[in-house]
């Protein structure tokens, strides 16, 4: 589903992503671990399409599209998905009138009917439970006043809604306690699916107690320097970055 | 234009008009007065940037005549007035019958009354500061006379919908003057729209003159054709514990200017102004607000915001004169300013004048862009740049929309709002 193919990025002229492969399939999540630094979430703003980054050489194709060719907004189309690692708070833009807009144009896009603000304020409402968000938060502005926690929340219910092909996690697990950690992480499993694929990007181990996945790789200096299945994650947590000759601090 | 310029006589030309003898008389005094009103130049402070945009031309100095208008006035549940080209149309108003509240037009006016009110006329204004008022009390050919008796209340708004325009080029003269007794109290919409394609300019003057206690809530709504230059003035002037509410929305023009200046005479007054203004293309729009705290214990709050997209340019000034006896005043003043575009001109000027010791006084001004970070969480959820872009340009001003207390004009004003937002946005 998602290819990545010696993908070079920088940001202002400094180079951090230095060649990035990566193969995911339908169905299949990934998690990538690395320390900070890394790369990891210039990564995942580079497959959303943020344009403060800049590519410099690299393919990357969903489903066989060049997806850096497209402006970000038809990337989400075509079903690309970040859940931002920090969520902007927008005062005035209420979080149901955001949410509707996001839904209905993905709709007009496949050329499915928009959904009245009644039909969507049921869905939203429902969806709003399956993240135990209180559906007060949806006529707030968006974000605005939200705990850490209830931000990433909104990001997957945000990913609920919108049904993406591809679901980036940029660091979905910080900031979370344990209770809401399992509410996330419940909220993600239910988004796994034969027809989705799904990259989480972590520092820490804990989240992939609770999202177990079928690939980890190690990204280090712009680089995936390792590769394996879940066990490694755990070998991760276990012996630090030190034995895979990562200096974290140098990595900063 | 030389800049040395006088006022081209052709304007002081009154039209015939049905209006009382006193009127009349006052009318022919200011006109006489007004023979050496210099136009204002770039070195005139107030109209700095907005004098290249006004073009008085003296084929704009005859009185707007036509302009047939099919235009159906919806206004929910309120009562209705109607104003073409400075005329009421008493057929297509709809006056309130409602014990203490008098809604007359100047030209029925018994002689005493327009006696009156030709001793009042112009006394809520500072005609040093606004020179187009001036013009426009040696022009008016009729208006709108508001008078509430100790205690009334107009139960519902009264709608003031002023049409302007002509089969060819022209000006009009809207007046409307408001007596609110004691403890009175009214809610009065104004809305400014054109008919017609011809060029014109539309001079309006509104006062309010508020005794103990009244309170008056006005909402004013701009939203001529790109054929219409407007200069309009409202002034209010506010005994002891009056309450003064103002909502200006403003869409851009060749040029739109307004003057709005609170006078907070007695112990224990209270203004609040709010303003929203958008511009786009080359329009122009320029807000000048003036709060004069004379008497103690009195409160004002303000806050007005412009967006401004393309090559088009929004100024506001807005002065806070604290005199020496108005100790323990309270004011605050806050404008903040959105730019589109690259091309686009704001300017701003908070002005301060403090001549009494123990007030509470803050204002603050800021201009700014859309903030890029928002803009790329939304279109990351699929949002199309236009709509995100309207959006968040609608929540930099929808705090103040949502205050204007009257629902079919909020909502009017939110749905007009949208769409110049959308456009400032095509091809962008």
């Amino acid at each position: 589903m998602l290819s990545i193919k010696n993908l070079h990025a920088s940001v202002e002229g400094k180079e951090i992503l230095k060649g990035i492969n990566l193969e995911i399939k339908a169905g299949e999540v990934h998690a990538i671990m690395g320390p900070n630094g890394s790369g990891k979430s210039t990564l995942s703003q580079v497959l959303a399409g943020n344009d403060a980054f800049e590519v410099t050489s690299g393919e990357v194709t969903l489903n066989g599209e060049n997806l850096l060719e497209l402006e970000t907004e038809e990337r989400a189309r075509e079903g690309v998905f970040l859940a931002f690692q920090y969520p902007v708070e927008i005062p005035g833009v209420s979080n149901i009138q955001f949410l509707r807009t996001a839904v209905n144009s993905m709709r007009k896009h496949k050329g499915e009917p928009e959904m009245s603000a009644v039909e969507f304020m049921k869905l939203a409402r429902e969806t709003s439970k399956q993240v135990d968000l209180n559906p007060d938060f949806l006529k707030r502005g968006v974000n605005e006043g939200f705990s850490g926690g209830e931000k990433k929340r909104n990001e997957i219910m945000q990913a609920l809604l919108l049904q993406p092909k591809l679901a980036i996690l940029d660091e979905t697990d910080s900031g979370l306690d344990i209770d809401a950690l399992k509410v996330v992480a419940d909220g993600v499993n239910a988004l796994r699916a034969q027809d989705r694929a799904i990259l989480m990007v972590t520092h820490y181990q804990r989240l992939l107690d609770h999202i177990v996945p079928d690939y980890v790789h190690v990204l280090a200096g712009g680089k995936i320097i390792k590769s394996g299945g879940k066990e490694l994650a755990l070998e991760l947590e276990e012996r630090g970055y030190g034995w895979l000759g990562i200096d974290e601090d140098a990595a900063k | 234009m030389n800049p040395q310029a006088t006022l081209s006589g052709a304007f002081l030309q009154s039209a015939g008009s049905t209006l009382p003898d006193a009127l009349k008389t006052m009318r022919q005094q200011r006109a006489t007065a007004l023979a050496d009103m210099p136009v204002p130049t770039r070195k005139t402070e107030n109209w700095k940037y907005s004098s290249r945009h006004l073009q008085l031309d003296d084929s704009l100095a005859g009185t707007l005549v036509g302009g047939s208008s099919n235009t159906a006035f919806h206004n929910g549940d309120a009562y209705r007035v109607v104003i073409r080209n400075g005329q009421l149309d008493l057929d297509a108003s709809e006056l309130p019958d409602v014990s203490g509240v008098e809604v007359l037009a100047f030209r029925n006016l018994e002689d005493a009354d327009a006696a009156q009110l030709a001793e009042r006329l112009d006394n809520t204004l500072d005609s040093k500061a606004v020179q187009f008022a001036r013009l426009n009390s040696a022009r008016f050919e009729d208006g709108l006379l508001i008078r509430l008796a100790k205690n009334a209340v107009l139960d519902k708004p009264l709608f003031v919908f002023c049409e302007n325009g002509g089969d060819k080029a022209g000006s009009a003269y809207p007046r409307i003057y408001v007596e609110a007794g004691q403890h009175s109290q009214l809610t009065l919409v104004e809305e400014y729209t054109s008919v017609g394609e011809a060029q014109a300019l539309v001079n309006t003057v509104t006062e309010f003159s508020l005794a103990d206690g009244a309170n008056i809530t006005s909402v004013r709504l701009t939203i001529e054709g790109q054929q219409t230059q407007h200069i309009g003035a409202t002034a209010a002037r506010l005994q002891a514990n009056a309450r003064f509410e103002s909502h200006c929305v403003g869409f851009g023009g060749p040029l739109r200017r307004h003057d709005l200046r609170v006078c907070l005479e007695g112990k224990g007054a209270e203004c609040k102004l709010n303003g929203v203004a958008v511009t786009q293309g080359q329009q122009h729009l320029d807000n000048h607000t003036v709060i004069e705290h004379v008497a103690p214990h009195c409160e004002s709050e303000e806050s007005y915001r412009n967006i401004a997209a393309d090559k088009s340019h929004a100024v506001f000034n807005g002065r806070i004169h604290i005199h020496p006896d108005a100790q323990k005043s309270n004011a605050n003043m806050s404008n903040k300013n959105l730019l589109l575009s690259t091309g686009a001109e704001i300017d701003t000027k908070p002005e301060l004048e403090i001549y009494a010791d123990d007030v509470k006084c803050a204002h603050g001004a800021t201009v700014g862009q859309l903030d890029e970070e928002s803009l790329f969480y939304l279109v990351s959820r699929g949002i199309d740049r236009k709509e995100a872009g309207t959006l968040l340009s609608m929540a930099f001003i929808n705090e103040l929309i949502e205050q204007i207390p009257v629902e079919p004009v909020r909502d009017a004003a939110h749905a007009r709002l949208v769409r110049f937002i959308e456009q400032s946005f095509e091809g962008a």
